[in-house]
């Protein structure tokens, strides 16, 4: 009996033909305090105090009322931002995704006999995947300079190590059988990927490459405030400017246009599986 | 024609899976292979088309060394030898025809594979190959949306349109009921008599490896027990091939 039961005494049932069974007193006091501690440290370490959340929530606030009524005159200046994001998003998810499927299959152990390479090639996917987007746009603007092809580069390479973790994961839950058959009628591995493992993961490639657009289009928003195009740089330039109310329709056709992808993308990945 | 000389298998792991195997089956053949669980029939059939290698003796295949293949040539030797296995292995997201294509695939080139371009030919030997199975009018329906009866049958055409002189069939009616396991026993009766195809076939059913096949192969514990007629095989023959397995170590 540990130290915890002796404090917080087991149940007892008795059943009918004698039999005991013992129910153990539920955890949840200890996992309390254990979440107790860790919100007290990371308190004192991150020095987070509760005065200065009222005050600024204050400030959010204040900010937020000035952004309605939104600024409808500078809705025809919006367009072209709206529509660099959503190029970059849809490209770079597009490259990003594409770009998955070879190193995919290569980290996937029941397709990839060689374990030193299927080890390389999913050490390179977590090292990409570490790389934040902000940093990686911010590096692809200096070398493709400001604009939406940096964009479109940074969401491509994040596309490409979530897509690509994702399909390497579903490869490897496939059924092999149709693989074995394939491999007994003598084609080679290859021929039997594309033939009877290819088909199955389809689906849920085409759903998780749809489900990042979706998140991209979000990031290519904010990809602009490091210089790499679309609504992000005058979201960037009216805040600075304190036209709250022109961040504010920048704010409503973003998110109408957020949710009409998601909308879209939904309704698609439905009918896929 | 087939001819195992003093062939072994041990696993990696040890563990024995044939010992001294002799055995030659001639081309047109109909054999089934009896015996419990793990007596090394899956072994046995596995190591005719090189799924597994052998670690002893010779095994020749229409006059091939089998354990000297490899790469290209292991792969075209295969293709003359059909596989069926007890769980179909189809490719259920796709159609019918689709699978049984499948086994066109390792003749085409690669960018044919991969845009599932297939050739006006090549669709005519799968559906003549459905056909001779009986099951041409399932030709474009998703594969999952058949009966295990027929899921099997579409594995037996995608062998068929392989073109191979030998099928082995590995539990191939162990999924299915009674009635349609016989059914599809007489669809391998047909295509041996009617084409010629050697057929080996792994089978728990003793009254149909019995009432099918016109010889019978007992094995017990990797090695061979029984090797003849299947209208010879009685209760002293079934006795010595389901007998309980000597534990290893007590063999002498
Ligand atoms: N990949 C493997 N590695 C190690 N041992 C194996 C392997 N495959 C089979 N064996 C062993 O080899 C022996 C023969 O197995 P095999 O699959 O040939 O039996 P089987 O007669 O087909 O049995 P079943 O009727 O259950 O299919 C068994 O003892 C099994 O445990
Ligand atoms: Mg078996």
């Amino acid at each position: 009996m540990s130290f915890y039961d002796r404090i917080f005494k087991p149940r007892r049932h008795t059943l009918s033909n004698g039999k005991v069974v013992e129910e153990r007193f539920t955890r949840l006091p200890l996992i309390m305090l254990i979440i107790l501690v860790c919100t007290a440290i990371s308190v004192r370490i991150t020095g987070f105090s509760f005065s200065v959340l009222l005050s600024g929530g204050q400030r959010f606030f204040d900010i937020l009322f000035d952004m309605f009524p939104p600024n409808t005159s500078y809705l025809p200046k919006i367009w072209t931002p709206l529509l660099d994001t959503i190029k970059m998003s849809l490209l770079g998810s597009f490259i990003g995704a594409v770009l998955s499927i070879p190193f995919a299959i290569l980290a996937a152990s029941n397709i990839v006999t060689n374990r030193a390479l299927v080890f390389v090639v999913r050490l390179f996917l977590s090292l990409v995947r570490t790389l934040p987007t902000l940093v990686c746009a911010l590096i692809a603007t200096y070398i493709f300079g400001l604009g939406t092809m940096a964009g479109t580069c940074a969401i491509a390479v994040f596309t490409f190590a979530y897509v690509g973790k994702q399909l390497f994961e579903i490869i490897e839950t496939v059924d092999m059988g149709p693989f074995e058959a394939m491999e007994a009628l003598g084609a080679t591995r290859l021929q039997a990927f594309i033939a009877s493992v290819f088909p199955q993961v389809l689906p849920s490639y085409l759903s998780v490459s749809l489900f990042c657009l979706e998140g991209n289009v979000r990031y290519a928003s904010i990809l602009g405030y490091v210089g790499a195009g679309g609504l992000g740089l005058i979201m960037n330039e009216k805040i600075g400017w304190r036209e709250y109310s022109s961040v504010g329709m920048i704010l409503i056709v973003l998110f109408v246009t957020v949710i009409a992808i998601e909308g879209l993308s939904h309704a698609v990945r439905k009918r896929l599986t | 024609m087939i001819v195992f000389d003093h062939v072994s298998k041990v696993y990696p792991n040890g563990t024995v899976g044939l010992k001294d195997i002799n055995l030659s089956i001639q081309d047109g053949e109909f054999v089934a292979i009896i015996g419990r669980s793990g007596a090394g029939k899956s072994t046995l059939l596995r190591s005719v088309n090189r799924m597994h290698d052998i670690t002893e003796g010779t095994l020749t295949v229409e006059g091939v060394n089998v354990s000297t293949l490899k790469g290209k040539e292991l792969r075209r030797f295969r293709r003359g030898i059909g596989m069926v296995f007890q769980s179909f292995n189809l490719v259920s997201r796709t159609t019918v025809i689709r699978n049984v294509l499948a086994a066109r695939v390792p003749e085409m080139p690669f960018w044919r594979v991969l845009l599932g371009a297939f050739r006006k030919e090549d669709k005519i030997t799968a559906l003549e190959s459905l056909d001779k199975v009986g099951i041409l009018d399932k030709a474009y329906i998703r594969a999952d949306q058949l009966s295990g009866g027929q899921q099997q049958r579409v594995a037996l055409a995608r062998t068929l349109a392989q073109n191979p002189k030998i099928i082995l069939a590995d539990e191939p009616v162990a999924a299915l009921d009674p009635v349609t396991a016989k059914q599809v026993m007489e669809d391998f009766v047909r295509i041996n008599k009617e084409m010629g195809i050697s057929i080996l076939l792994n089978i728990h059913h003793v009254e149909l490896a019995i009432e099918y096949a016109d010889r019978i192969i007992g094995i017990h514990a990797g090695q061979i027990v029984y090797d003849g007629p299947s209208k010879e095989v009685n209760q002293d023959v079934l006795d010595a091939i389901y007998k309980e397995a000597v534990p290893q170590g007590k063999q002498t």
